[in-house]
Parts: C-alpha cells; sequence; structure tokens
C-alpha cells in the first residue's frame, strides 16, 4: 500500500505523542462508551419490548371491575374501535410457602379453557399450560418459580377465597403485562413473595363466585383508532359493575415502569457525551496547538515546497481525526463490554422472554460523528492559524512569550510569593482556557467520583427515613375484601400485636384541570403512628379533618399546589365524586399517594367502619405464631412485612449501585489521568527550556518536578471543590430525571462521599505526576537548551 | 561560595560527601580549579560512535579567562559540559580543585552546578514568565552565598531594566540577564558557550564587557567558546581543538579590552 510521504509524516508523529494519544484517546472514548452503551441499551430494552408486545399482544387498554357477566365483554368488543376483548378473573391470593414464614401474595389471572388467549399471551417457558379439565393446575411466574426455586411438578398451597387449596405447577411462563413483575404501586420487585399464577378460567370464577363472569378486561384497540372514546364508552357500559374505569397501556404499571427506565437512559446518553467530548475537545485542541507550534517550521517548509493550505490544514486535522477514530473504536468496545455488563442488571427489575445485549451500531456512526466535530472545533482554530501564516514568518522563530505579574502580584501580594511560584500562577494566568478545562475536566473526573457515591447515599437516607421515620410498622395486612369493623378487631387480636391502626383505601381518579391520575385515596385514623406523614422538611404531618394530602410528586403531575381543590372521582362503591382540598404536601419516594382522615373518607363515601386492613407492629416473641395465624386467615390477602421489603430493596438496588459504581470509578480514574497526564505533558514540553535552565544552574531534579508539578497541583486543588460541587449538580441532575411517579430519590451527599472523591482524583492525578516526573529525569539538559527557541 | 579561600567551606559544606580526594593528591586551594587527564566522550548513535573527546589533558587555574577556539565537532561543548558537571567523561579523570568529579552521582552534580558553576549559552534560555530581577533570585534563592539581584545585575550595568520582562528586553539584555543570574552566586567557575553567537557585534561587545568585568572584579575562572578568532586577544589563554583534542594552546602576554578587540 502506498502511503504518501505527509501520511508517513502524520503516522510518525503520532507514535512520538503516544501517550497522549491514548489519554485524550480515552477520555472522549468514557463518554462514546456511555452515548453507546445508554443508546444499545435503549435499543436493546425497547426492541425487547416492543416485539414481546407485539408478538405475545400486549394490550392496549386495561380495566378492572367488581363483577360484570360475560355478556357485557361481547358489548365492549362491539365498541367501534376495539379489535379484540379479553375477558378474565383476576384475584389476589395468600400462599403458604413452607420457606418464607410470611404469607407471599399470588396474583392469578384467569386463562380461557375454550380457545387460546388473544391478549396478554403467555409465554411459555418450560412445562405446559393447565389441562383444561384441571381445577388445580398453573403456570407460575419465572421470577417468582426462579426466587422459591420452584418447577413443573411442585406445589404450593394457595388460599383462594377462605379455601385452602394445593395447586400444581404445570409450567414457568411469562407476560408482557408483567414485564416489571411487581405488587401495585411497589417500586421494586419482591419475586420471593409475589408471583402470578395462570388458572384456568372456570378454576378461578368457581372459586370466587365469578363463574359466567368476569372481573378484569384488556382491550385491543384498532389500528388507527383513539382510545379515549372506546374507554369512555366502556366506562359508560360498565359503570353499574362496579368499574374502576380503563386506563391505556401508559399508565399501566409494568409499562410505565419500563417507560421510566428507558425515559431515564435517553437522558443520560445525552447529558454524559456532551460533557466527556467538551473535556475531550479541548484536550484535542491543547494537544494540536502545542504540536502546532513546535513544527511551525515544519508548516513553513510544506508550504514553500508548495503544499497548500488545505493540505497542511487537513494533515493537521488528521491528527485529531485519528484520535477519533481510536476514540471510537475503544468506546464502541467499553459501550458494548458496560452495556453488556448491566443488561444483566435490568434482568433483575425486567422480565422478558430473552433480553439479548443489541449493539446500537447507529449510535457508533454518531459517536465517530459527534466526536469528529467535537475534535475539529478543537483543531480548527489552531489548524487556522498554522495555514494563514506566511512561509517566510513561519520559518523564524516564535516571538518571545509575553508575561504579565499575575492578577495576585498586581494586587501588591507579589512579596510573599516565591519565583516558582510566581512562575506558575504567571504560567495559569497567560493561558486561562488552557487552565480553565484542566480545571473543568478534573472537575469532572471528580464529579463522576461523586455521583455513585451520592447515589448511595440517597438510598441510605431513603431507607432510613422511607423506613424508620415514615413507616413505623412491621406489617401492613390487607383484607381480601373491604370489611366491618370486626375484620380490623380480628386483626387487631392476632397473637403478638402490640399495636394496630386501621386502614381504608379507595381506588379514585384525581382530577385537576386536565390532568388526572388513578390511585388509592387512603384514610388513616387522627394521630396515626404508624404510617407517619412526614413534609420535606421530615416533619409529621397530621391528616386535617376534610381535605387531601398527597405526595409533592402527584401535586406536581396533578399541575396543582397546596389549597387547590381537586376532583376525588372514588371508582368503587356508590362512585362519589367530590372536590377536596390540597392541604398538605408530603416528601415520599416511592409511587404516588394520597391520603384522608378516615373519617372525612368514610363520610365521603357515605359508609360506615369500613376497612381494608391494618398497619401493625408485631411482639419480635411472637413472630411465628402471628405470621401462622396470617397464613390461615382466609380474610388476610396480602401482608406486606417491612423487613422483607428492606431486604428486597436493598438487594437489587444495592447490585445495581455496586455495579455503577465501579464503571463511574473507572471513568473517573481514566479521565482525572488523563487529563492531568495530558497538562504535564504538554507542560513538560512547552516548558522543557525553562526547566532544563533550572536544572542547570543547580536545582536538583525535585525542586525542578516541583515547579512544573506546582502548577499543576495548583490547577487540581482548584479543580476539587468545583468537582465537588460539580459533583452535587450533576447528581441533582440525575436524581430529577429519575424523579418519576415510580421511583424517586432524595438528594443527599455525605462528607464520605466528597472525600472519596477527592482521594480517588488526587491519587490518580499523583499517578500522573509520577509518570512526567520521570520523563523530567530524562530531559537532555543540553539538548534543549542549545536548541533554537 | 566558591572562591578561592572558602572554597573548603563551600566543598565541605556541600560536596564532600560526594566528592572523594584523589588518593596522591590533598584537596587543596592551590590546586588548579580543574584538572583533566586522559579526558574522553564517545557518544553512541544507532550504530555509530562518535568520538568528541579523544583523551584531553588540560588544566584551569583560578582567575584565568580562556578562550576555546575550534571548527564545529571539535569537542568544545562536550569539554564545557563536562567541566559545568553537565555531562559525564567517557573515560578519563577530571578533578575540581582536587576533587574527582568523574564518579559523582547526580545529586553531587547538582549541587556543583549550584554552588560552583554559571552557565550562560548561545540563547538565553531566560524564564520568560519571570522578570529581569526574579530571573536571578531564582538563583540566590538557592545559592549558598549569593549577591543580591540587584547587585549581580548592576554588574551587567542592567540596574534600570531590572522588573522588565525577557519579551520586554533585546537580545543583548537578555543575554546579559543571563550573566547576572550565573554569577549571582559568585561562582568560581563562569563557562559561556557562544555567548555572542545570537548577538551583532555592537550588542556582542556590551556582553563580552560583562564577562570581562566579572573575570577581572570577581576572579571567576571563565572559560568562553567561541567561532570568532578575534576574541583570543580578550584572553589569558588560548585552546585550539580539533577532533576532540587539544591541538594548540598559546598564553597572551597582554590581554585586549573588549573595546580594542579588532572585529
Amino acid at each position: 500500500m502506498l502511503i504518501l510521504p505527509l501520511d508517513r509524516k502524520l503516522l510518525r508523529d503520532l507514535s512520538h505523542m503516544k501517550g497522549q494519544m491514548v489519554a485524550v484517546s480515552l477520555v472522549m472514548a468514557c463518554g462514546l462508551a456511555m452515548m453507546i452503551m445508554t443508546r444499545s441499551l435503549i435499543l436493546t430494552l425497547e426492541g425487547t419490548r416492543d416485539a414481546y408486545y407485539e408478538r405475545n399482544r400486549m394490550a392496549d387498554v386495561f380495566d378492572s371491575l367488581k363483577r360484570a357477566p360475560m355478556s357485557m365483554a361481547e358489548r365492549v368488543a362491539a365498541i367501534p374501535g376495539v379489535a379484540a376483548v379479553e375477558a378474565r378473573v383476576v384475584v389476589d391470593v395468600t400462599l403458604d410457602l413452607p420457606a418464607v414464614p410470611e404469607p407471599a401474595t399470588g396474583h392469578i389471572v384467569s386463562l380461557p379453557e375454550d380457545r387460546p388467549q388473544v391478549l396478554n399471551q403467555l409465554f411459555l417457558r418450560s412445562g405446559r399450560l393447565p389441562r383444561v379439565d384441571q381445577r388445580r393446575e398453573a403456570v407460575v411466574s419465572e421470577a417468582f418459580a426462579n426466587a422459591n426455586k420452584l418447577q413443573a411438578g411442585d406445589s404450593i398451597v394457595a388460599v383462594l377465597n377462605g379455601r385452602r387449596d394445593t395447586l400444581f405447577i404445570t409450567g414457568i411462563g411469562l407476560s408482557p403485562e408483567f414485564v416489571f413483575e411487581a405488587r401495585a404501586g411497589e417500586t421494586l420487585p419482591d419475586n420471593k413473595r409475589f408471583g402470578v399464577f395462570w388458572m384456568n378460567y372456570r378454576a378461578v370464577a368457581t372459586a370466587y363466585n365469578l363463574d359466567g363472569a368476569f372481573n378484569d378486561l384488556c382491550l385491543d384497540i384498532s389500528p388507527g383508532a383513539e382510545a379515549a372514546p372506546v374507554i369512555a364508552e366502556m366506562d359508560r357500559l360498565l359503570a353499574n359493575y362496579g368499574n374502576i374505569g380503563g386506563y391505556t397501556r401508559r399508565d399501566h404499571a409494568s409499562a410505565q415502569r419500563l417507560n421510566d427506565e428507558l425515559n431515564v437512559l435517553r437522558a443520560l446518553s445525552v447529558a454524559y457525551p456532551i460533557v466527556f467530548l467538551s473535556v475531550a475537545a479541548f484536550m484535542v485542541n491543547a494537544v494540536l496547538a502545542r504540536l502546532i507550534r513546535l513544527q511551525r517550521e515544519q508548516i513553513a517548509q510544506m508550504k514553500a515546497l508548495g503544499f497548500s493550505s488545505w493540505q497542511v490544514g487537513l494533515h493537521y486535522l488528521k491528527f485529531g481525526l485519528v484520535i477519533v477514530v481510536i476514540g471510537t473504536l475503544i468506546g464502541a468496545l467499553g459501550g458494548r463490554f458496560m452495556g453488556g455488563s448491566l443488561v444483566h442488571m435490568y434482568t433483575m427489575f425486567f422480565r422478558f422472554p430473552s433480553l439479548v445485549f443489541h449493539m446500537d451500531y447507529s449510535a457508533m456512526g454518531l459517536a465517530l460523528l459527534v466526536s469528529a466535530v467535537a475534535a475539529s472545533l478543537g483543531v480548527a482554530s489552531v489548524v487556522w492559524q498554522a495555514v494563514k501564516l506566511p512561509p517566510a514568518e513561519a520559518m523564524r522563530p516564535e516571538p518571545p512569550t509575553d508575561y504579565k505579574p499575575s492578577v495576585l502580584e498586581r494586587m501588591g501580594l507579589a512579596k510573599h510569593f516565591t519565583p516558582t511560584f510566581r512562575m506558575a500562577m504567571r504560567n495559569i494566568e497567560r493561558r486561562p482556557w488552557q487552565s480553565l478545562f484542566t480545571i473543568a475536566g478534573l472537575s469532572l473526573a471528580t464529579g463522576l467520583m461523586v455521583l455513585p457515591g451520592a447515589m448511595s447515599d440517597s438510598i441510605d437516607y431513603l431507607l432510613t427515613y422511607q423506613w424508620n421515620m415514615a413507616q413505623r410498622q412491621d406489617v401492613v395486612a390487607f383484607l381480601t375484601e373491604p370489611g366491618s369493623g370486626s375484620g380490623f378487631h380480628d386483626l387487631q387480636h392476632l397473637p403478638g400485636v402490640i399495636s394496630a391502626e386501621p386502614v381504608r383505601s379507595v381506588q379514585a381518579r384525581l382530577r385537576n384541570g386536565p390532568h388526572s391520575r388513578r390511585l388509592s385515596v387512603t384514610g388513616m385514623p387522627p394521630g396515626a403512628n404508624l404510617n407517619r406523614l412526614l413534609d420535606g422538611n421530615g416533619r409529621q404531618m397530621d391528616l386535617p379533618e376534610g381535605g387531601i394530602v398527597m405526595s409533592a410528586k402527584l401535586a406536581e403531575v396533578l399541575g396543582a399546589k397546596l389549597g387547590d381543590e381537586v376532583v376525588v372521582e372514588v371508582l368503587e362503591g356508590e362512585r362519589p365524586t367530590r372536590t377536596a382540598v390540597i392541604r398538605g404536601l408530603i416528601e415520599d419516594f416511592a409511587g404516588i399517594a394520597a391520603y384522608m382522615d378516615l373519617a372525612t373518607l368514610r363520610r365521603f363515601m357515605r359508609e360506615g367502619e369500613t376497612i381494608n386492613g391494618a398497619y401493625m407492629t408485631i411482639d419480635a416473641k411472637y413472630w411465628d405464631a402471628f405470621m401462622r395465624k396470617v397464613k390461615d386467615t382466609p380474610r388476610a390477602a396480602i401482608v406486606l412485612v417491612k423487613k422483607d421489603q428492606l431486604a428486597a430493596f436493598r438487594k437489587t438496588t444495592g447490585e445495581s449501585i455496586g455495579i455503577i459504581r465501579t464503571l463511574y470509578f473507572v471513568l473517573a480514574v481514566i479521565v482525572a489521568f488523563g487529563v492531568v497526564y495530558n497538562s504535564a505533558r504538554i507542560a513538560l514540553s512547552e516548558r522543557s527550556r525553562d526547566l532544563a535552565t533550572l536544572r542547570v544552574v543547580g536545582f536538583s531534579q525535585k525542586e525542578v518536578a516541583s515547579v512544573l508539578l506546582g502548577e499543576l497541583g495548583m490547577l487540581v486543588l482548584a479543580a476539587l471543590p468545583m468537582g465537588l460541587l460539580f459533583g452535587r449538580g450533576i447528581t441533582t441532575f440525575i436524581i430529577t430525571s429519575l424523579s418519576t411517579e415510580t421511583v424517586r430519590m432524595p438528594l443527599v451527599v455525605s462528607l464520605f462521599t466528597y472525600t472519596t472523591a477527592v482521594i480517588v482524583v488526587l491519587t490518580a492525578a499523583a499517578c500522573s505526576f509520577w509518570v512526567v516526573g520521570r520523563m523530567l529525569d530524562k530531559l537532555d539538559l543540553v539538548g534543549v537548551l542549545k536548541a533554537r527557541e | 561560595m566558591c572562591r578561592e579561600g572558602a572554597l573548603h567551606t563551600a566543598i565541605l559544606r556541600h560536596v564532600t560527601d560526594a566528592l572523594n580526594p584523589l588518593p596522591d593528591s590533598p584537596a587543596l586551594p592551590s590546586h588548579p580549579v580543574f584538572t583533566a587527564r586522559g579526558l574522553s566522550k564517545v557518544y553512541h548513535t544507532g550504530e555509530l560512535d562518535v568520538v568528541a573527546l579523544n583523551g584531553v589533558d588540560i588544566e584551569f587555574n583560578s582567575g584565568e579567562l580562556v578562550v576555546l577556539l575550534g571548527p564545529s565537532g571539535s569537542g568544545k561543548s562536550t569539554l564545557l559540559n563536562i567541566l559545568g558537571g553537565l555531562d559525564v567523561p567517557s573515560s578519563g579523570q577530571l578533578s575540581y580543585r582536587g576533587w574527582d568529579l568523574t564518579n559523582v552521582d547526580e545529586h553531587t552534580l547538582t549541587l556543583f552546578r549550584r554552588n560552583c558553576v554559571g552557565f550562560v549559552f548561545q540563547f538565553y534560555n531566560l524564564i520568560p514568565s519571570l522578570t529581569a530581577r526574579e530571573n536571578v533570585a531564582l538563583i540566590t534563592s538557592i545559592a549558598r552565598d549569593p549577591m543580591t539581584p540587584e547587585e549581580a545585575l548592576d554588574m551587567v550595568n542592567l540596574g534600570n531594566r531590572m522588573d522588565h520582562f525577557p519579551s520586554q528586553l533585546s537580545g543583548g539584555e537578555q543575554q546579559r540577564v543571563a550573566i547576572a543570574r550565573a554569577i549571582a552566586k559568585r561562582p568560581e567557575v563562569l563557562l559561556c558557550d557562544e555567548p555572542t553567537g545570537a548577538l551583532d557585534i555592537t550588542t556582542g561587545i556590551t556582553v563580552l564587557e560583562a564577562v570581562e568585568r566579572i573575570n577581572r572584579e570577581l576572579g571567576t575562572l571563565t572559560v568562553i567558546i567561541t567561532h570568532n578568532a578575534s576574541m583570543a586577544q580578550m584572553a589569558d589563554r588560548v585552546l585550539n581543538l580539533s577532533d576532540g583534542q587539544v591541538v594548540k594552546s598559546r598564553r597572551n602576554e597582554t590581554r585586549l579590552p573588549v573595546r580594542q578587540l579588532d572585529w
């Protein structure tokens, strides 16, 4: 292959500056890797989700109701715009797992017996579907089966409408409506204690007196048809059947959770590359500026020989482009590797028939383009300066650099400074942009170290706050059906109960102008002390009589503020619609919630002492007895044990934070080392004459190194506080992007996190100092001093 | 401080730990400043060995002004660099006031340069970010018994340009700052490698006058490399080098003042 002489020069020059090439390429690669990783994860999750939804026919509209005859399903099917209807029975049952002391929850979904499923089709991983004539056979969701080590052929005890029954597992399956498999409103899955079961329609319907009827409906909307009019018509048709109200896939718990995750990834896929590439662009600029200053005479020679300005410009542009190509390749490999590791993390949260990492090659192309633009911007100004120079002028040595006293000296502080300190100050001031970007790069590294620590801090705080300050109960028990006061009495008298507070929750739609949300409104007695409502300052809030208290996030979603009136449309019982004034906003971090004083809510519902469940504290001595009794209490459907939730939370988030932490640690070290190395290398090259002079006049190697590194050290020290601020900023940004209706995090950064970030960056900087210090030792004193400037 | 008489103190304080006296010659101020015996330097460049110095035997005495003449590649600069502790010989022996300089470590050479030798190069090598005064202060901050930067700059007639940055000084002025910087430590030796090579005649004269004045007033052994043969008349002794050897050595009966040199 014929290589043009100019390209040969390019390759040789590059091999002389390989350290810097690698440093800049790596910083660039970090940004590109993050970009390629996030975009590939978006492609992977979105692609897998869309294919899964399509193949297994995920419904467009969902609805649940009390009980409606099957004939109503046909009438819903006849609504214009409805393509398919799946009417089914869905119930929550208590499971008695031998290995789990607490009762677990089984979410049973009925399967049609006379035909295959039309919507939300089951993906059978192994085994078979229940036989039509078998009442007790069930397919179990994969996450639950894995967590409890269940397989086809095993059996499990469930309490179906008050009757203990043994269910035989025939297969393991998945469904597009349970990609995120958790109880409604839960932030993280607890696969050990919550599972989905698919059983024959008749088996479930008979047990719940729903034979010939349904209590859950899924619709497929025809292509081109609007969901809203369909939902309105369906709600009208089913109004008398205890209809909760239809909602689209956007509000479906599992689909929404997946969407939230994708939105976070989208935000990151833009933010990271911008930050990293800005720093990398500057590094390219600094390296090339130095190179062009050194090659001033060569440029003049090239032009004297007849190369055009364009050819010379392109030659130097190629240096930047080589860095870009190397950066993109490393970035692509890094992105692929990181994406591959993170996909594994997603399988903890999201269940698909298969989740295989797909590299977004278009992202690689985009990465190449974006970084080429960034590098070109970085190179353009210096290349332009080089090519516009007339050859004769370029042949002459550059005029001596102009210096002036630094700001501090002009302020009259000069007498306190040593000559070497003055050199450092004046050098920094003479190249403010170079200094600024070195600081920016180091701030980036510091900030990157702050972020994962802060996320960990936030979670720690969340666990302390949410679990110890707000939720002081040991368990929450819910009844299968809302019950009278005697239901509360029964719960209160379970063994070991120290205190109990009744809960009444009703499904409702909260409306403020065009904004609305469907959720449970929870009624609690005055002075409730087990589930405490805390405001933004962590102060307990009393439930005012009349009015409503809600999550600050809910108010934000509804576009309402304290004192505003919202419409509460209850979706059960007599379905009253009233208005309520927002009397308080609470700071909570999972889901969105609304609370009312118990008496007010009951008045609202025009009902007596109805409850759904209770918050309870349990004497540890009676824990097992309590749990045994609950398992045997047919009316208790769901029991949430605080410590289990805590453990599940810690396990899943702990693992993912661990992965993220390692990732960011590597990025921070690369950036810190790369930026300091590059700056030190350039400083060494630019100041080799000064440094050699110092050596010749009798400064020791250490003293000379301290001159060079003192200046960089000042930049490092300046960068640290800025980096900590930047870290806090980027944490705020990420936590804000994470702040969705399903999950939120408090902004907490501990001193430990800040300290760790500082130590890591200082260590990385010290390592670069060491490397450059060794080069300084090898400086050819005489050679440098006898060369023309 | 490395002037005669104070040499012992200086050497003892700074260099004795590392410098070993030659077995047969106790260190005394009466010794020549430098004694070289069979001094050779070979550079290995690629597959080629370049002999820069080839068995030089020579002595330099206190207060002398010596001019080294010779074509490019004759070994002048190599000799100067070895004398100044910037380089080490490949073989042979070099002693400074009777102290062996050939087998010493980098730290000792640093101390030697710091306290005993001043350098002036063709290119002034001032630190551009420091003013004239600060460039000199750089040395006075580390040397044992320096003069003040003001004294040093006065000696080269730059008392009125002390707070100017190198970019604000002419070439001759910059070179005189370099000389002031070299002599501020009161060195025993001043080594100048083509100090006027980058200057015009008039400026060159002022620079050489400064060098001569220092030699005369401070009694500093001064060795000057030049291509300009007419400068030989200002020296006490003129050495001609060729192919790494001293081929001719002559002593001038009288030294001509710089202004009277025939340029």
